[in-house]
């Protein structure tokens, strides 16, 4: 597998942005991510360090580096869930106990049916509002246990 | 030029020269493990502490330039031997301390530094030690091994992949407690001077597949020496236990290798292992095979008379050659091209295996590449060497010699091959001199063994005729004698003033006679080698490129 | 005398989000009113009005842009740090989700002063909302001519680009976020050089925060004296806003003038989550040393605080009611500096993990007398000594949690178990 034609227009249009090529890097692991279904295998981490023409070493320290780019396959839902300190002030560990009961599956393990999985995170600056998860792209805030339970019944 | 001082000493360094640095010029060692002089700075071990007046917070040596007078350092107050003291523990917590199976211990800069800087108890009792399952033995690649529980994390590894060698094998993986080097899965570090990694990590995470569990550092002897690998004469530490060669590690030659070998060069004293040795004066009846049957052994003096009478004899009866090597020193060179003269061979010519090409980079010029695959071919041809041995390997030129001297029983892989062999035998009288019973020396009516270059002091000539001595790192085993001595004798068999030779005399003498040398003394030749005179060579464009590069970086 | 909102004036106006109503609502007059004057008259009147660096160090931001070497030779550039991920801070994502426009307008005149001609704005990865409303407003900004060839007909140049973070607290750090932005592991660089040398791509760079570049449009466009004349003193000075979490009525971000007391503070937020007693905060995000109850009237300004043993830093506030263990607390938070700690030098590295696996061990009811003194220690070799400032801020909780709460510490080891029953929040 490689990149599809929608994402190297989308790699195209981001060069000019930056004076280096190297600076792509970042932009283009997200765009491997969501080409690769969530995840960067070594070969999305190969593919990227070929289009960037960056040694393959170089682009897989900083796949590693950042909480951001997975290694391995994530649930079509990646559920995030903060447990710092303002979290953890405001009930925090309950909702992760919560979404452990509801999934019945470890943290950063994928549920069977493939939809979904969740780690423990650190701040999403989201404070006000403790505690909160991140599902996908979307903050779901003030939760409480019957809230996560609902939230994850609504997950396809 | 800016003046800094350091524990109370004055010294004046070019602007921009970084305390590490500035320190050694006073004698002070400021402790540190991530600096390397030729890889960027990136002041991340801490080990280098040092406080500054005027400044609030300790500084890293390696990071902090000298750039105008009145920086005031010092590296022995109690702040910074405490800042040593807590690094020293800190990277000690989580190291296994497995000292007694690892392969640096010795020479392992987290020993040494614990002993100078360092507390002997831990703190660190009830947590675990964090640990790599799995990574404790990886063969990054055919010649270096990783074990992930014992690195420090000083990044020299990478930044050697990615700054000096540019292939950038190596990479910095994960992040905080868990950082880990390695390779991407399935790539392996195979780059030419791969090796050079184990050199410079400081401490027994990189070891070397080829030395590891050889022998136990603190045993090894060292010498300075010459690698024989290639024309570049890379400068090497021989290390050896009573002449068991264990491994050449790369000697700093700003010159020639900089800090560095390549892989092939590090293996290439294996032959003195691979190959059986000559060890006493062997003389073959004629018509025998020299295998065992029809051979005698014999004493120096008479081995070296025999040859004697031969050459005197020779007249009338045919030709003389001789026939010489890339692996001879520059005295032995002379020597031998003295004997030729003396003699009136016609044939002298130096045969040398061409190889693939070799390239070690060096600091602020152009890389230094070798493809001959002898040390010291240039030496030859300056004293009187000269001529292509395609006739004498390959044409009959052999079968018209009625003496055929050959200077090294393992000049390349022609003393190997049973065609060139039989070519060469096809001489009436047949002298080989060497350290290798090769099947050319087994071919020999006279077999004299001589040192190889760790047994022996001597000079080679590099591709950019850069002459560089090199120093004996143990006795010759049984009979086998430095050739310089063998042949002083049997000079001396032909005329006056030949006795009693050493490399030191022959040097002096040849650098008396020949134009390229005029001006050397073999007792003040310098560290870093002497550039020869000789017109075109490579080393005056490489100066040349290297004004260019510094004019260029200023 | 009722303090006008400034930075969030805008907050609860949904037209603020295009450009036609943010412009309708007064906006882009600062910059307006920066094109017409010289960069540097610009510097002295940000320099003048006392701004100080809202992202954590309180740096002065006109002495920050002075620095950037004068002429054009050279490219140039700004980075607005939105990679606000110190934790308890969430104002930055407010300004950016609710007012795009005025980050947009600080941007242009922070540039404008310093002639660079790129922006990029570095934003977490996880602030994938903001992020979207961000690169609507910048479309529309270019298309309103406010960026691109010719910043609202001045003939000068300015292209303003967001790059996303990968989720690293790290690359808040400002040269952490420079290696980032070129695409590399956010490992901080050694310094000097500073970034206004050598910042992005080996060019003179600015990094400011987001809510300082907010505050420049009101500066200009209002000047130098009317900022001066909110807040304690003349080096703490215009508006702030305070993130308020943890235990107390209502959290959230609120505008006050700098200065204003913690008690104050507290009241605006309607006070103590169910009228529990204060037992602690922490002033200014995760980094800062914690405060005790007695500190509740501690003005809350950048020297004020400092003077008290911690730091305005972010001025994100954690209020920790009478039932928080603040081992655990302090745990949690060593947890996250082991986790965000970039790996590269070795106090830091080793010493955060040491920290971590210790606190956990003491709340687990395991530690040992001396445990306390060997923290100190852990700290005394991380703090200075590390490269760059995360070494500082791990070791500013845990120091606090010794020299303050020893008596907590010392439970834990008696009773070999927390003493502070795990609160249930909710009902199952």
């Amino acid at each position: 597998m490689s990149f599809s034609q929608a994402a190297r227009d989308e790699i195209e249009a981001l060069r000019p942005r930056y004076p280096t090529t190297e600076a792509l890097l970042l932009p283009v692991l997200h765009i491997a991510q969501r080409e690769w279904g969530g995840w960067l295998p070594d070969e999305a981490i190969a593919a990227v360090a070929a289009e960037l023409e960056l040694p393959v070493a170089k682009v897989y320290g900083v796949v590693t580096f950042y909480d951001l780019y997975h290694q391995k396959p994530v649930g079509r839902h990646r559920i995030r869930v903060c447990t710092n300190l303002s979290c953890q002030l405001r009930g925090s560990d309950e909702i992760m106990e919560a979404i452990h009961k509801e999934l019945s599956v470890g943290e950063d393990e994928v549920t069977p049916d493939g939809r979904c999985s969740y780690v423990h995170f650190e701040c999403l600056g989201s404070c006000d509002t403790a505690p909160m998860m991140m599902v996908d792209d979307d903050y779901h805030e003030n939760l409480t246990p019957n809230r996560v339970r609902q939230i994850l019944k609504g997950l396809k | 030029m800016p003046k800094v001082t350091i524990n109370g000493r004055t010294v004046e360094v070019e602007a921009g020269t970084n305390l590490v640095d500035a320190a050694i010029k006073v004698g002070v060692q400021i402790p540190h493990y991530c600096y390397h002089p030729r890889l960027s700075v990136v002041g991340q071990c801490r080990m280098c502490l040092v406080k500054i007046d005027g400044m609030p917070k300790l500084q890293a040596g390696c990071s902090t330039q000298v750039m105008k007078d009145g920086m005031v350092v010092h590296t022995d107050v109690p702040e910074v031997e405490e800042a040593q003291r807590g690094m020293m523990e800190l990277f000690l917590i989580n190291h296994p301390l497995d000292c007694p199976i690892c392969d640096q211990a010795g020479e392992c800069g987290l020993q040494d530094y614990s002993f100078k800087h360092g507390v002997a108890y831990s703190r660190f009792q009830y947590e675990d030690k964090r640990t790599y399952p799995g990574r404790e033995r990886i063969p990054l690649g055919a010649n270096v091994l990783l074990n992930m529980n014992r690195c420090i994390q000083c990044t020299r590894c990478i930044r050697f992949t990615e700054e000096i060698a540019g292939t950038g094998e190596l990479g910095f993986f994960n992040r905080g407690a868990r950082v880990e080097i390695g390779t991407f899965p399935g790539k392996e570090l195979d780059n030419p001077l791969a090796t050079c990694v184990v050199d410079i990590c400081p401490v027994g995470a990189l070891t070397s597949t080829r030395f590891r569990f050889a022998e136990r550092v603190w045993y090894l002897d060292k010498k300075p020496s010459i690698c024989t690998g290639c024309e570049v004469g890379c400068n090497v530490t021989m290390e050896h236990r009573r002449g068991d060669i264990k491994r050449y590690k790369p000697r700093f030659n700003p010159e020639v290798n900089d800090y560095w070998m390549c892989d092939y060069g590090r293996a290439t004293f294996e032959r003195y292992k691979l190959t059986p040795r000559l060890t006493a004066p062997r003389l073959r009846a004629a018509g025998t095979n020299g295998n065992g049957h029809g051979v005698t052994f014999t004493s120096w003096q008479s081995a070296l008379d025999t040859v004697h009478r031969k050459i005197q004899e020779a007249e009338g009866q045919g030709e003389i050659a001789v026939l010489g090597s890339g692996f001879l020193t520059c005295e032995e060179a002379y020597l031998f091209a003295k004997l030729a003269e003396g003699s009136g061979a016609a044939h002298r010519p130096v045969p040398v295996d061409l190889g693939p090409e070799w390239t070690i980079p060096r600091h602020q010029r152009p890389p230094i590449k070798g493809r001959e695959q002898a040390p010291n071919r240039r030496s030859a041809e300056l004293v009187g060497f000269s001529g292509s041995a395609e006739d004498l390997l390959q044409g009959d030129a052999a079968s018209r010699c009625a003496v055929l001297i050959v200077s090294d029983s393992d000049f390349g892989q022609a003393a190997y091959s049973a065609e060139a062999v039989a070519k060469l035998r096809q001489a009436k009288f047949l002298v080989v001199f060497g350290w290798a019973d090769s099947p050319l020396a087994q071919a020999a009516d006279v077999a004299l063994p001589v040192a190889h270059h760790g047994e022996k002091d001597g000079t080679f000539v590099n591709v950019e005729y850069r002459l560089q001595r090199f120093e004996r790192a143990f006795p010759p085993p049984g009979q086998t004698r430095p050739a310089v001595e063998a042949l002083g004798d049997l000079l001396s068999r032909f005329e006056e003033g030949w006795s009693n030779l050493t490399p030191g005399k022959v040097f002096d003498r040849l650098a008396g006679e020949i134009p390229a040398f005029a001006g050397l003394h073999w007792h003040d030749l310098p560290a870093t080698g002497a550039a020869l005179n000789v017109p075109g060579a490579a080393h005056h464009l490489s100066d040349q490129a290297a004004e260019a590069v510094s004019e260029a970086s200023s | 005398m009722a303090f006008e909102r400034v930075l969030t004036r805008n907050v609860g106006k949904p037209e603020a989000l295009t450009y036609k109503g943010y412009r309708q609502l007064g906006g882009y007059e600062g910059l307006a009113k920066a094109l017409k004057m010289e960069p540097d008259a610009v510097i002295d009147e940000v320099k003048r009005s006392g701004l100080r660096g809202r992202g954590g160090a309180g740096f002065s931001a006109g002495l920050k842009w002075s620095f950037i070497p004068k002429g054009k030779d050279k490219p140039k550039y700004l980075v607005c740090n939105a990679d606000e991920s110190e934790p308890g801070t969430f104002k930055d994502r407010l300004l950016m989700e609710y007012d795009p426009h005025q980050l947009i307008e600080g941007c242009a005149i922070c540039c404008w002063a310093v002639a660079a001609n790129t922006t990029y704005i570095y934003i977490r990865g996880e602030y994938t909302k903001s992020t979207a409303i961000l690169e609507r407003a910048i479309k529309e900004a270019y298309e309103a001519g406010v960026l691109g060839d010719s910043v609202m007909g001045s003939g000068f140049k300015l292209n303003m680009y967001v790059h996303r973070g990968a989720g690293a607290y790290i690359c808040g750090e400002e040269t952490g976020m420079l290696e980032s932005l070129e695409g590399k592991r956010g490992q901080p660089r050694v310094k000097p050089p500073f970034p206004a040398v050598i910042g992005a791509f080996g060019a003179p760079t600015v990094i400011n925060n987001v809510e300082t570049l907010c505050n420049v449009p009101h500066i200009i466009e209002r000047g130098a004296d009317w900022f001066k004349s909110i807040g304690t003193d003349e080096k703490n000075t215009g508006p702030k806003l305070y993130a308020i979490s943890g235990h107390v009525e209502r959290p959230g971000t609120y505008e006050h003038p700098i200065g204003i007391t913690f008690r104050e503070m507290l009241e605006a937020c309607g006070g103590m989550l169910k009228g529990r007693p204060l037992k602690a905060f922490i002033p200014g995000g995760a980094s800062a040393p914690i405060l005790k109850a007695d500190q509740i009237d501690i003005k809350m300004d950048f020297d004020t605080v400092a003077k008290a043993g911690s730091m305005l830093g972010s001025a994100a506030v954690i209020v920790m009611d009478d039932t928080t263990c603040m081992v655990r607390s302090v745990a949690r938070l060593a947890k996250f500096f082991n986790h965000e700690s970039c790996g590269q030098c070795t106090p830091c590295r080793e010493g955060t993990n040491w920290m971590e696996l210790m606190l956990k061990r003491i709340e687990h009811g395991e530690g040992t007398e001396r445990d306390g003194q060997v923290l100190l220690s852990i700290c005394s070799h991380i703090g200075g000594n590390s490269l760059c400032a995360l070494g500082d801020a791990a070791i500013g909780p845990v120091q606090s949690l010794v020299k303050g709460f020893q008596d907590e510490i010392d439970r834990h080891i008696k009773e070999k178990a927390c003493p502070f029953p795990h609160r249930r929040y909710f009902e199952n």
